[in-house]
């Protein structure tokens, strides 16, 4: 029996319409159609510009997609249509549910380390108590050393930045973890270190939608590659018939 | 809210989002006399918010939202766009055109601008209360810092010189104000210090709904920045319901997550924050935007 999907997403569109050159419309990407389980990771690879950023972003709801439908399933057997719901409720689910991390840090002016990922946590329903806990464990997982707990996290390098947000995205296994090139700073051991928090979270359950720019870490943590082109889901591959040409450290 | 419709195959879920503790409905203020020729007379699309008509100046009108406790509401726009004319409205300081404003408190909802008068002061000192930019309208600047603390204090009942002093210092403790400054001249304080005085005056009886217009605009950019944080974190500990109005986008990201943009008295786009930053969809907000980026 096929599981019920932990995402569905339906004909999604997304395009820009940019006033300031003479309204000229860019496609990010159109009629997009795929689903995902609880316990699978699925990559997006495609050419740089193919609207793979796009597509996380519109999920999370950062970018307000100009139709279609993004269902989420947040409680056993119920889902939320991601596209229509308020702003309250998108600023709910995405505390709640979503993990999203992407390559840069987020800025928080002024927040250390441990603030930033102990907040995450709270926001998933934590106490204030077991959101330090957790936050502490996170980033001991990534390999954030404690002096770096209270340093205002913009002074931080870019591969702690990264190692940071990715702590934050994963303090409390969210049921959706989008994934946009959380590894494209990180050094061999680090970046070894996340590769291997990210499978774990796969094994707990947590459903993963992934950029990554190297044809390694797509293999070593996808289970499906959806392959985008100029916008549009052009294939579907195993991660073992993926060409180096399909990741975007093409460009 | 209730979300009865069965999409497609799915059961859809019901959702639990908090529900409003400040409630604005077609909120409008117009300076000089109008009707619906005059209104249509101004405008984004008209470009302005004066009348060719009459002259009349449509300041803000059909200004709607909802603000829900432990949430800060943006406002953005720039120079005369109509955010401090929403807030004062609110605040009781101008008196609106027409609109309604809701405000939920123990004794059940309050319609705000059906209020006589002193019902409306009591209102302004123990449940709404606002940070003004110049710190000179919320503070008495003769006044020392403690006594300016000790107004809403003694208005709502307080009696006792000694719990009102306790609650003074705490207050100052928790704004950052040194102590030993709290019976000095409010007018011998520093621009910052004096917006920490005004934000702990505003906390004195730990108001529901509190409305911050520009309150860094003016300091220099590291005193704003400890102003900033402050407020961030007092939002964060209490569960205080804001509207945090500011030209500046780098104030309305760290501190709101909704915010509406305003311009020639209309509310022209109102989404997330994060979605205005980087998807923002009136030619307004992406100019706004892009210059705020640049
Ligand atoms: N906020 C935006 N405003 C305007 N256009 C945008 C925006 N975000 C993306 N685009 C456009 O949408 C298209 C897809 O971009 P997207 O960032 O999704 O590509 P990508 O596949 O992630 O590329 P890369 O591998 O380089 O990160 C591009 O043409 C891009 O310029
Ligand atoms: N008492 C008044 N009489 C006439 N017009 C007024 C009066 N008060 C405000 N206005 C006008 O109402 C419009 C909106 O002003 P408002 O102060 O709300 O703008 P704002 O968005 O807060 O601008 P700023 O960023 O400069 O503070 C402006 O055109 C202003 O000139
Ligand atoms: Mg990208
Ligand atoms: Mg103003």
């Amino acid at each position: 029996m096929r599981r019920e999907p932990v995402l569905d997403v339906r004909r999604l569109n997304k395009s820009f319409v940019l006033h300031a050159v003479s309204d000229r419309t860019v496609v990010a990407f159109a009629d997009i159609n795929f689903t995902l389980s609880a316990g699978e990771h699925v990559a997006l690879a495609g050419m740089s510009g193919a609207g793979k950023s796009s597509l996380l972003k519109s999920i999370y709801r950062t970018y307000r997609p100009d139709s279609g439908e993004v269902w989420l399933q947040i409680h056993a057997g119920e889902y939320v249509d991601m596209c229509s719901l308020t702003d309250a409720e998108v600023a709910a689910i995405r505390g709640h549910e979503i993990g999203y991390v992407s390559q840069f840090l987020r800025s928080e002016p002024r927040r250390g380390a441990l603030e930033i990922v102990a907040r995450s946590a709270r926001q998933r329903g934590m106490t204030d108590h077991d959101a330090r806990e957790a936050a502490a464990a996170a980033l001991h997982r990534v390999g954030i050393e404690e002096r770096l707990w209270d340093v205002y996290a913009s002074v931080l390098s870019g591969g702690e930045k990264q190692r940071v947000n990715l702590a934050a995205g994963t303090v409390h296994p969210p049921r959706l973890l989008l994934l946009d090139e959380p590894l494209s700073a990180l050094d061999p051991e680090n970046r070894e270190r996340a590769l291997t928090l990210i499978a774990s979270l796969t094994h707990r359950g947590v459903a993963v939608v992934s950029i990554f720019h190297d044809l390694e870490a797509i293999q070593r943590l996808a289970s499906r590659v959806l392959v985008l082109e100029k916008g549009r889901l052009v294939a579907e591959r195993s991660p073992d018939e993926l060409d180096e040409r399909l990741t975007s450290a093409a460009r | 809210m209730t979300n009865d419709v069965e999409y497609g195959r799915y059961p859809v879920a019901r959702l639990a989002v908090p529900e409003w503790m400040l409630k604005v409905e077609r909120l409008g203020r117009v300076y000089g006399p109008y009707d619906d020729t005059v209104i249509a007379s101004t405008g984004p699309e008209i470009g302005s918010s004066k009348s060719a008509v009459n002259g009349a100046v449509v300041a803000a009108w059909d200004v709607s939202f909802e603000v829900a406790a432990g949430e800060a509401l943006g406002l953005v726009g720039e120079s005369g766009s109509g955010k401090t004319t929403v807030l004062r409205c609110l605040a009781g300081d101008v008196a609106p055109s027409c609109g309604e404003a809701r405000l939920r408190t123990t004794e059940g909802d309050v319609s705000m601008f059906d209020l006589d008068s002193s019902a409306r002061r009591r209102l302004r000192i123990d449940t709404l209360a606002v940070v003004y930019q110049d710190p000179a309208e919320g503070l008495k600047m003769n006044i020392s810092a403690g006594g300016n603390i000790a107004e809403p204090l003694t208005a709502a009942g307080w009696r006792n010189f000694g719990k009102i002093r306790d609650r003074a210092s705490e207050l100052l403790t928790r704004t950052e104000v040194p102590i030993n400054r709290m019976d000095d001249l409010v007018r011998s304080f520093s621009g910052g210090m004096k917006q920490r005085v005004q934000i702990a005056k505003a906390l004195a009886n730990s108001p529901s709904v509190v409305l911050f217009d520009e309150p860094t605009t003016g300091l220099d950019a590291s005193v704003a920045a400890g102003v900033l944080d402050l407020i961030r974190s007092l939002l964060e500990e209490h569960r205080i319901a804001a509207i945090v109005v500011s030209h500046d986008f780098s104030v309305i990201e760290m501190l709101t997550s909704r915010c509406l943009v305003m311009q020639h008295g209309r509310v022209v786009e109102n989404a997330l924050t994060d979605q205005l930053l980087e998807d923002p969809h009136h030619p307004y907000t992406q100019r706004l935007v892009a210059a705020a980026r640049a």
